[in-house]
């Protein structure tokens, strides 16, 4: 395999007594669709706010294009070429849907420390394909909290999308969704991203959503990766579908695991 | 009517006032300007960044006592003293703001209110340089603007320029970043941007306006005292910038226009001044949460 995008090796984290993250080590290769997965408690989250330098691991480490990136603050990750989006939905509610892309824009272009020149029709021309290609085009002027939760998912992803990255991690990407909306919004993440030729981490309750994009799957329990590999071969594990209570892993829409204990 | 034309006007409106008025109210006038000034430099902050500061008034109680003590005490001339005011007053800001910036919401206000505190009994200590209790006094205007109305005129300049500057940093890219962390500081720092760097210019830059109020003022006033460091005067630029509306940059200019007059025209009839201004503003914050701007604005959206 050529150099991976992104590479985790041992990554350990613990709070307290409770381990959260024991060993964790995985690989992405550059264009991947992978999907973390696991029951409630396995350590999704943790794992993504670590890689995201939301938390310092305790031990680990973590790489991304051959860059040593363990426990860079979150502004240079994005400096980096890594976008993120938000488990809860996480915009500029009260600028309008375009001032929320020309503030993305200008930080990328690093002109936040401008403060003479206007930025009210700032970044404009780059922030209208970013609109049209999350399917937000015409909503300009909105107040962004005023959108449909839906369109705020989109918005969100146009933020991340601005700064350019080359890896995007999306934490539940489809949380609070209705599963049509669902389906419907991690496709057009899954498009957005090939034709961007992004490589692409995500966390994921929904198995029909993961199944329905993942080019890589790595199952987390208890902390631990439990196994890796193809949608198909992942779903025929024994093992994966014994910490899914003997649940055939993907075989409903529906087969999420909210709510059900590991 | 557009904006050019409001500015235009109120420029001019402010040009005549000083002819159509007697010296005690154009003291007041210069009182108005210097309060406009430093409730619009704590507004960047509050209503743009959303930092709310509790010690604001360090700043414009270091920028009145650095003229003071550079003309009184170290003989400097009044316009060099002048330029100083913000410039010291930026540099305590450095290092109020690099300690307190690390801190958000109530704690970032408490870090302000302890650093202002300590000024405070600075001031009162230091007596060889502060004049203790009684602060300093006899300060003068330099001969030019010795006259009230210059003076005033003078005044208008500074914070018109003043104003203007701030006005081009809220609609700057940096204005932009402030508006946008004020409501999700996370996010921001998801787009690669520093944000306690940013929390912390901002922190700087409104402190060097609010010193440029505060030596505006003390000249007007001829002194200074170290009641202008105690917490209450803290207070003022909050009220002023609720009372005229923390969402327009106009707004706080509002505020401190109504709240000086209120309290010139109250404590001219009454020594429970404070009570029935108290009375006042409460009953204007209640009916207009949105400050005196927001109504303005309702007024302006409802006849199109």
């Amino acid at each position: 395999m050529a150099e991976p995008a992104f590479r985790v090796s041992l990554l350990t984290k613990h709070f307290g007594g409770v381990q959260a993250l024991t060993d964790v080590s995985l690989e992405v290769a550059p264009g991947e669709f992978r999907a973390i997965i696991g029951p409630n408690g396995a350590g999704k989250s943790t794992f993504f706010n670590t890689i995201t330098g939301l938390h310092q691991p305790d031990r680990g480490e973590v790489f991304f294009e051959g860059r040593r990136i363990t426990g860079a603050a979150p502004y240079t990750l994005a400096r980096n070429g890594i976008g993120r989006t938000f488990q809860i939905t996480s915009i500029f509610r009260d600028l309008s849907v375009l001032e929320n892309l020309q503030v993305a824009l200008l930080a990328h272009a690093r002109r936040s420390w401008s403060a003479w020149a206007p930025a009210r029709s700032a970044m404009v021309s780059d922030a209208r394909p970013l609109l049209e290609l999350v399917g937000l085009k015409g909503t300009d002027a909105r107040v962004a909290g005023t959108l449909s939760h839906g369109d705020q998912k989109r918005l969100e992803l146009a933020i991340a999308l601005a700064g350019k990255p080359r890896l995007l991690l999306l934490d539940e990407p489809t949380a609070g969704m209705a599963a049509q909306e669902r389906l419907e919004s991690i496709r057009l993440v899954h498009r957005i991203a090939r034709e961007l030729g992004l490589t692409v981490i995500f966390t994921e309750h929904d198995m029909a959503v993961v199944f329905a994009v993942a080019s890589v799957i790595s199952v987390l329990h208890q902390g631990k990766v439990l196994a890796e590999g193809a949608p198909q071969d992942v779903r025929a594990m024994p093992l994966v579908q014994q910490v899914y209570l003997g649940e055939s892993v993907g075989d409903s829409a529906d087969a999420s695991t909210e709510g059900r204990s590991p | 009517m557009n904006r050019s034309a409001a500015i235009g006007l109120a420029l001019l409106l402010a040009s005549a006032l000083p002819f159509l008025v007697s010296h005690f109210w154009v003291f007041i006038l210069v009182e108005v300007l210097a309060f406009a000034l430093y409730a619009v430099s704590f507004n960047v902050l509050l209503g743009y960044g959303g930092m709310l500061s509790f010690g604001h008034a360090a700043f414009f109680g270091i920028g009145g006592y650095t003229v003071a003590i550079l003309t009184k005490k170290a003989a400097l001339g009044m316009p060099l003293a002048f330029v100083c005011a913000p410039i010291v007053s930026a540099l305590a800001a450095v290092v109020i703001g690099y300690f307190s910036v690390r801190r958000a919401g109530i704690y970032f206000a408490m870090l302000t209110f302890a650093f202002q505190m300590l000024l405070y009994t600075l001031a009162l200590k230091a007596t060889e340089l502060t004049g203790g209790d009684d602060g300093i006094t006899g300060l003068k205007a330099a001969t030019a603007i010795a006259h009230p109305v210059a003076y005033y005129f003078f005044a208008l300049i500074v914070v018109s320029a003043a104003l203007y500057a701030l006005h081009r940093l809220v609609e700057s890219p940096f204005g932009y970043t402030l508006r946008a962390l004020r409501g999700n500081p996370r996010r921001v720092e998801y787009i690669g941007v520093d944000v306690r760097s940013h929390q912390f210019a901002a922190f700087i830059i409104t402190g060097a306006f609010a010193g440029l109020a505060g030596a505006l003022f003390a000249v007007s006033s001829g002194n200074v005292f170290p009641s202008w460091l105690n917490w209450t005067a803290s207070a003022t630029p909050i009220v002023m910038a609720v009372l005229g509306g923390i969402h327009t940059f106009i707004g706080p200019v509002v505020g401190a226009a109504v709240y000086v007059m209120l309290e010139v025209v109250i404590s001219g009839q009454t020594e429970y001044w404070p009570l029935i201004l108290g009375t006042i503003i409460v009953i204007l914050v209640l009916l207009l949460p949105e400050g005196i701007m927001g109504l303005w604005r309702r007024k302006a959206k409802a006849h199109g």
